[in-house]
């Protein structure tokens, strides 16, 4: 009887134990919490879970939603932003969150000048209290998509009692949103619990463990024996299709913002001729790349904005091997006279397909019978040097935005400061002129129209060619429930729950 | 010299040895491509952000002021600071470094074990099967790479069998109180015998990849040292005085073949440490061997240097203790 007792209350706790802990198992790394200077994805992915922002989105969509924030007005010239701060939220000591925190923040990444704070520092000239919960921004010029920054965690306050004013943090900051971390050992695991202080609505599981991988296979493997309950970046799109099979796992696939496209270096010959890029355009094939590499798990993209985001036009025309052979007799190549390329990957920086995806580039390129293409490739951080110098004409990129608006899938690319960084030194003054347009615009028909002519520039000068559209995925056991790949790349741990 | 003297010798002697090893790896990095603001910023920040960070790290300062700003910290015992995450590099080897340590010792107890008693039957057994069978374990774990072997025990007990994990050190469930950031020694003062046991398994695969590797090394030096011992007049009288073979072999032959053995062991130990950086990266181990190679990928300059002139450092301290050890043990050794 006593040993019945002894199993029977060692299977309550073990039950009780499963209940209230989701493991989460990932490859990716944090490399900060302080969001001063974090500025990669999976730093950002633990900040909104631990940190109440500004503003939201709407859960699954991309509309933003009042949350630290309870309302704003926008001057007349659109220079002035005055936000109502809620007046119930408070970090985890207690300490309230008030115009003061804002200012103290804003100030704070602005003055140490992290990774991230070009975003805010390029547009806030600066910040004021009016009282005790409102709080003022000042920019240096107009800025449609302004409220759309305040949604990354550069934007989220931090509490000063245990924040340093002049250096990064290097401990976990002080929770204000659903959950605090109440353990943290770099790059091996980080542990979150419920945050008793949030205002918010209570996390369905009280404790996240978050466990760091090395390798997608590692991953998978501990996936599939158990070990963590769902595995959250990075499995290769092989693993995702086999893992589509297995009993009892469900793969969740979502939209993603991310793009990867081509660039070309218009400054560097033979790309600074026109009609060696729209023959590259012609030749691409998208369908390849993503049939055969990612196994469908990505969309083939006509334009730099992503699919599904307002102002999106498939401005990018179609593959088109003819027409592209007539563009290369036009420049003077032939079979006999080849246009010679380079082409250029980085092998690991975008995961373990980038070598496959320049081989179908190569294939469908050399398809005109015109083209020859050799493939050369460097670590990512040389690879950088490379296409900041202009070494490289014709190579692959990827993008993840900062915010969600167009504008971050033009400025960047098209602008003549944005086209440097990004090596394809492209500069058109009447396309920088629209884009300012767009950002000074606070009526989304007319940025619509604009980013739409901007959109049809572009594919007609073709700097960058786009290539196709990520997908955000996610595999879980059966049991786990609320799982929501949105299209904000939010993945918002306190929905997740065992049933 | 006596015994101290040398040892002062050897100290000071090392200085300049770390201090080439350093100003090798300093420059070395600046010539290779690969930026550290780029590695992380390139691709997404603007130009002016760029320029603004390598400012801030002091990259764009001349590479022979940089170089004296860095060696004059070293010198006041400051690594810097690693670019990637903004930690004191110091502080980033103290967290990494038990991990490193926990699975040297593993390995080492497992390729003593193996080299030991493996390498003394062979010997007893001179040109028998078994001592053949040692010869070609030898040359085929010496000739095997370790990531290799790693990876095939991975397939075989992780994947296939599933009896122990494939990475990590502590399953994601099992909660233990870290103390020396050795784990069993932590499980063990924690009482936590579920963690102890988890431990044990995580580590078994790891240990048993590098330790193998290394036994085929410590196997052949203790047969051909044990072999030569088995010749010796001593030996001969002890079979003639009619002892047990088990005696002869362990406490006569081995015991004298040991010395010189001990001396390779200590510097092993050291090389152990290297060796642990491809094991590491195969099972997932945060340690000091995957912490290289995620700075490597990154460029993080302090870092890659801080974690080479530790390394260097540790080789230096273990040399000289196995200095003093065989000098104590060995009453022939003179300085």
């Amino acid at each position: 009887m006593k040993k019945l007792l002894v199993i029977l209350g060692l299977l309550l706790v073990a039950f009780s134990f499963a209940s209230s802990v989701i493991v989460v198992g990932t490859t990716d790394k944090i490399r900060t919490l302080d969001p001063a200077n974090c500025y990669d994805y999976f730093s950002s992915n633990i900040l909104q879970n631990v940190l109440a922002g500004p503003v939201d989105y709407e859960v699954g969509t991309a509309n933003i939603k009042p949350w630290l924030f309870e309302k704003w007005d926008v001057s007349s010239d659109g220079l002035v932003y005055t936000f109502y701060i809620r007046k119930d939220a408070y970090f985890e000591d207690g300490t309230q969150i008030d115009a003061n925190i804002f200012k103290f923040s804003f100030d704070r990444v602005m003055r140490l000048n992290g990774d991230p704070a070009f975003l805010l520092s390029d547009v806030v000239e600066k910040t004021e209290v009016v009282d005790k919960f409102t709080f003022k921004v000042h920019l240096k010029s107009k800025f449609s998509a302004f409220v759309s920054i305040l949604g990354y965690t550069v934007a989220f306050p931090v509490n000063p009692k245990v924040t340093p004013e002049d250096r990064f943090s290097d401990i976990a900051p002080s929770a204000s949103g659903p959950y605090r971390i109440s353990e943290w050992i770099r790059d091996v695991r980080i542990v979150l619990e419920e945050n008793p202080k949030y205002f918010g609505p209570k996390p369905k599981t009280k404790k996240i463990i978050i466990q760091f991988y090395e390798n997608s296979q590692q991953l998978r493997l501990a996936l599939e024996t158990g070990e963590i309950d769902i595995a959250y970046r990075h499995l290769d799109p092989r693993d995702i299709l086999d893992l589509q099979n297995v009993s009892g796992i469900k793969v969740y696939l979502g939209a993603s913002p991310q793009i990867r496209y081509l660039v070309l270096n218009v400054k560097q010959k033979p790309f600074d001729n026109p009609l060696v890029r729209q023959a590259v355009a012609l030749s691409v094939d998208r369908s390849a790349i993503v049939k055969d590499i990612f196994v469908d798990l990505a969309k083939p993209l006509y334009s730099m904005i992503p699919a599904g985001m307002w102002s999106h036009e498939d401005v990018f025309p179609k593959r088109d091997l003819q027409a592209a052979k007539e563009i290369l007799k036009i420049a003077g190549y032939s079979e006999k006279n080849p246009l010679v390329i380079d082409l250029w990957y980085t092998p690991s920086h975008y995961g373990t397909t980038e070598a496959d995806v320049a081989q179908v580039l190569k294939s469908s390129l050399e398809e005109t019978g015109m083209i020859r293409v050799n493939i050369k490739y460097a670590e990512w951080s040389t690879y950088v040097e490379y296409f900041l110098n202009g070494t490289m004409g014709l190579f692959l990129l990827g993008w993840y935005p900062d915010y969600l608006d167009p504008d971050d899938y033009l400025w960047p690319f098209l602008s003549v400061s944005g086209a440097k960084s990004l090596g394809s030194f492209y500069e058109n003054q009447i396309v920088e002129d629209l884009m300012v347009a767009g950002r000074a615009a606070t009526n989304q028909e007319s940025r619509e129209m604009i980013y739409k002519l901007v959109q049809n520039y572009h594919a007609a000068e073709m700097p960058y060619i786009p290539l196709w559209q990520g997908s955000a995925d996610c595999e879980a056991h059966d049991y786990i429930k609320g799982i929501i790949l949105e299209p904000t790349q939010i993945f918002r741990y306190y929905l997740l729950e065992r049933k | 010299m006596s015994l101290k003297s040398y040892i002062i010798t050897r100290v000071i002697l090392a200085i300049p040895m770390i201090f080439i090893l350093l100003v090798m790896i300093f420059f070395i990095l600046r010539i290779i491509p690969g930026d550290p603001v780029l590695a992380i910023l390139g691709g997404k920040a603007p130009l002016e952000v760029i320029e603004a960070k390598r400012h801030e790290l002091g990259l764009d300062k001349p590479v022979i002021v940089q170089f004296f700003d860095y060696i004059g910290n070293v010198f006041r015992g400051d690594l810097g600071v690693s670019t990637l995450t903004n930690r004191p590099v110091w502080d980033e080897i103290k967290d990494r470094f038990p991990a490193t340590l926990e699975l040297t010792i593993f390995s080492f107890i497992i390729a003593l074990l193996i080299g030991l008693f493996y390498g003394a039957e062979a010997a007893w057994r001179k040109d028998k099967s078994l001592d053949i069978s040692a010869r070609v374990y030898s040359i085929l774990l010496y000739a095997i790479p370790v990531f290799w072997l790693g990876l095939m025990l991975q397939l075989l007990f992780g994947v296939y069998l599933r009896w122990f994990p494939v990475g990590g050190r502590l399953s994601p469930r099992v909660s233990l109180d870290i103390k020396t950031g050795l784990l069993i020694l932590d499980s063990v003062l924690n009482w936590n015998w579920e963690a102890f046991s988890d431990v044990l398994k995580h580590l078994l695969l790891p240990g048993l990849t590098l330790g193998l590797v290394i036994s085929s090394i410590f196997l052949r030096m203790v047969r051909n040292n044990t072999v030569l011992m088995l010749s010796k007049d001593f030996v001969k009288a002890a079979k003639a005085r009619g002892l047990k073979s088990r005696v002869i072999l362990y406490g006569h032959a081995v015991k004298n073949a040991f010395v010189p053995i001990f001396t390779i062991m200590g510097m092993q130990f050291a090389l152990l440490l290297a060796g642990a950086v491809l094991t590491e990266t195969t099972f997932s181990w945060p340690g000091i061997g995957s912490y290289l190679v995620l700075k490597i990928k990154y460029r993080d300059f302090p870092a890659i240097q801080g974690t080479i002139v530790f390394f260097a450092m540790f080789v230096v301290v273990i040399s000289i203790v196995i200095d003093i050890v065989n000098a104590l043990v060995d009453p022939r050794v003179r300085y």
